[in-house]
C-alpha cells in the first residue's frame, strides 16, 4: 500500500508558488506580446498586399503545422549555429510567443473577415479616417466575435508553457521536477501541480471575463 | 509399506530442497580448465561496456576484456549475455562461472560476490570549453552548466557549486549535451563515457576541469571461487601494467585506463 506523505510538498510550498508565479509571468508576457504579433499579422494577411500575405501564410503555416517541443528545441539548439543565442527564459518566451502568434494570426483574421462591408462603408460615410475604422469598426467588433477561441487559446498556451522545462527553463512544471527529483514524491507533487495549474487556468479564466465585461459589452463604450 | 513411502517421501522432497537452496556454487578453477571454457556473463545493453554487434554478437569493452581473460587462462570464452538484476543471479547459481558485466564495486555486492581488482570504472566530472579556465568547483561561480535533471552528476554539481552558479536541468544527458555543443553553456557534469561519446564530434573543442566522482568495476565470481579469483587477479594485474587494457579502453572510450582505476586496490 503506497504511503502518502505530503510533508516534502508543504516543506517546499515556497518553491512551487514561485514556479507557479514564474508560469505566470512567462505566460502574460508571451499572451500580451503574442496578441500583439497576431494583430500585425492579421493585419498583414488582410491587406491586399501580396508578398506580405504570403509572408504571413508561410509562417502561420509552417508554426501550425510542427510541434510546439520541435519549435522550441530548434530556437534554443538550433539558432546558435546562426549566432543566435539567448537563454532559457528568453527562448521559451519567444518561443510561445512565435507559437501563439500564428494561431492568433488566423483567429484574429477570422474575426475581421466577419466584419460586413456594409459596416466599414459606414464608418467611412460617418468621416472616421482609416485608422479610426480599423480601430472601432473593425478591431473591436472583430475581437468581440472571436474573444471565446482567442482566450481559449492563451489558456492553452499557458497550459503550453510547462514543456519549456525541457530546454531547463524555469516555471511550474520545472519546479515540480527538480522536487520530484529529490524526494521521489511523484504522487504527491504532480497532484498538487494538478491543482495548482487548475488554479491557475481557472484564476486566467476569470480575469478574460472581467476583461470581457469591461470592454467588449455592449453598448460598446470608449 | 505405508510408513517407509513417506519417509522417502520426505527425503526425497528434503533432498529436492536442499538442491534448490543450494548456497552459492563456487566456480572450481580445474573445472573450467578440464572443460576447456570459461562461461562469461556480460551485459549487452551498456554502451560502451556491453553492446551487441551488427550480427547480433556480445561486443564492447566487456566482450574485449571477457576475451582476453579467456586466454590468459588459456581456454575458450563463452559469453553469456545476462541484464543488470539478473547478473548477481546467474552467477551465484552457478550458470556463469565469471561476471565481466560492468559490476560497480559496492559494499552491499561485495557481502554476495567475490570482486577482482578493479578492471574499469566510470568517472563523473565536470568537462568544459577548453579556453575556460576552471579548475576546481569554487570556479564555478558566475558559469552556467548543464546536467541532467536528478542524476548522480546533477547530485555531485549541486553539493560542489557555489551560490553563484547557474545550474540547468536537463531532462536527460542528450539534452545537456547538446546545450553545451550548441554553446549554451560552457559547462557541463557528466561521465566520462558520455564525454567520449562526444569527442569524435568536438574533437578538443571541451576538456575536463574537475573530478567530482567515480565508481569501479570488478570482475566478480561467486565466493568461494578462490583459486579462480586468485588467477583473475593475476590477469587484471598484468593486463593494467602491459598496456591491454589501456588498447581496450581507448579503443571503445577514447582514452587509455583512466588512473583512478590502475590505482585503485
Amino acid at each position: 500500500m503506497y504511503q502518502f506523505n505530503f510533508q516534502p510538498v508543504f516543506d517546499n510550498l515556497d518553491l512551487l508558488l514561485y514556479g507557479a508565479w514564474l508560469t505566470v509571468r512567462l505566460s502574460l508576457m508571451a499572451m500580451i506580446l503574442g496578441l500583439i504579433v497576431s494583430v500585425l499579422g492579421a493585419v498583414a494577411k488582410t491587406s491586399g498586399i501580396r508578398p506580405l500575405r504570403w509572408l504571413i501564410d508561410v509562417y502561420v503555416e509552417v508554426i501550425r503545422n510542427t510541434p510546439f517541443l520541435v519549435q522550441i528545441f530548434f530556437i534554443f539548439f538550433g539558432l546558435p549555429a546562426a549566432g543566435i543565442s539567448m537563454s532559457p527564459n528568453v527562448a521559451a518566451l519567444v518561443a510561445l510567443v512565435i507559437n501563439v502568434g500564428a494561431y492568433g494570426t488566423e483567429i484574429i483574421r477570422a474575426g475581421i473577415e466577419s466584419i460586413p462591408q456594409g459596416q466599414v462603408e459606414a464608418g467611412r460615410a460617418l468621416g472616421l479616417n482609416p485608422v479610426q475604422i480599423f480601430r472601432y469598426v473593425i478591431l473591436k467588433p472583430a475581437l468581440r466575435n472571436i474573444y471565446p477561441s482567442l482566450t481559449s487559446q492563451f489558456i492553452y498556451l499557458m497550459l503550453t508553457s510547462s514543456v519549456v522545462s525541457v530546454i531547463s527553463a524555469n516555471d511550474l512544471a520545472s519546479a515540480g521536477a527538480d522536487l520530484n527529483a529529490q524526494t521521489f514524491a511523484s504522487f504527491e507533487i504532480y497532484l498538487v501541480l494538478t491543482i495548482l495549474y487548475f488554479l491557475l487556468a481557472f484564476g486566467f479564466s476569470t480575469m478574460f471575463s472581467a476583461i470581457r465585461r469591461i470592454f467588449f459589452t455592449y453598448p460598446a463604450g470608449r | 509399506m505405508k510408513p517407509n513411502r513417506r519417509i522417502f517421501t520426505v527425503l526425497a522432497a528434503s533432498a529436492l530442497a536442499a538442491g534448490l537452496a543450494a548456497p552459492s556454487l563456487a566456480a572450481e578453477l580445474e573445472a573450467i580448465e578440464s572443460a576447456g571454457s570459461v562461461k562469461i556473463g556480460m551485459l549487452v545493453d551498456f554502451p560502451p561496456f556491453g553492446i551487441q554487434d551488427t550480427s547480433g554478437k556480445p561486443d564492447g569493452y566487456d566482450a574485449d576484456v571477457a576475451k582476453a581473460l579467456a586466454d590468459y587462462l588459456g581456454v575458450t570464452p563463452e559469453i553469456v549475455p545476462v541484464t543488470g538484476p539478473n547478473r548477481i543471479p546467474y552467477l551465484l547459481s552457478g550458470q556463469v562461472d565469471v561476471l565481466v558485466a560492468s559490476l560497480g564495486i559496492t559494499e552491499e555486492r561485495a557481502q554476495k560476490v567475490d570482486f577482482s581488482t578493479p578492471y574499469a570504472g566510470i568517472s563523473i566530472a565536470v568537462y568544459g570549453d577548453s579556453t575556460l579556465e576552471v579548475t576546481e568547483a569554487s570556479g564555478l561561480d558566475g558559469q552556467s552548466i548543464a546536467v541532467a535533471r536528478a542524476s548522480t552528476q546533477d547530485t555531485g554539481v549541486s553539493e560542489v557549486a557555489p551560490e553563484g552558479t547557474d545550474i540547468r536541468r536537463f531532462d536527460d544527458d542528450a539534452s545537456a549535451v547538446q546545450a553545451l555543443m550548441s554553446g549554451q553553456v560552457k559547462l557541463i557534469g557528466a561521465s566520462n563515457v558520455v564525454m567520449s561519446q562526444i569527442a569524435g564530434a568536438t574533437g578538443d573543442r571541451f576538456d575536463k576541469k574537475f573530478d567530482l566522482s567515480s565508481q569501479v568495476q570488478g570482475i566478480a565470481v561467486a565466493p568461494g571461487s578462490d583459486a579462480l579469483l586468485e588467477k583473475i587477479n593475476g590477469f587484471v594485474g598484468e593486463a593494467r601494467s602491459d598496456g591491454t587494457l589501456d588498447e581496450i579502453h581507448e579503443k571503445w572510450l577514447g582514452e587509455p585506463l583512466p588512473d583512478f582505476v590502475k590505482n585503485a586496490e
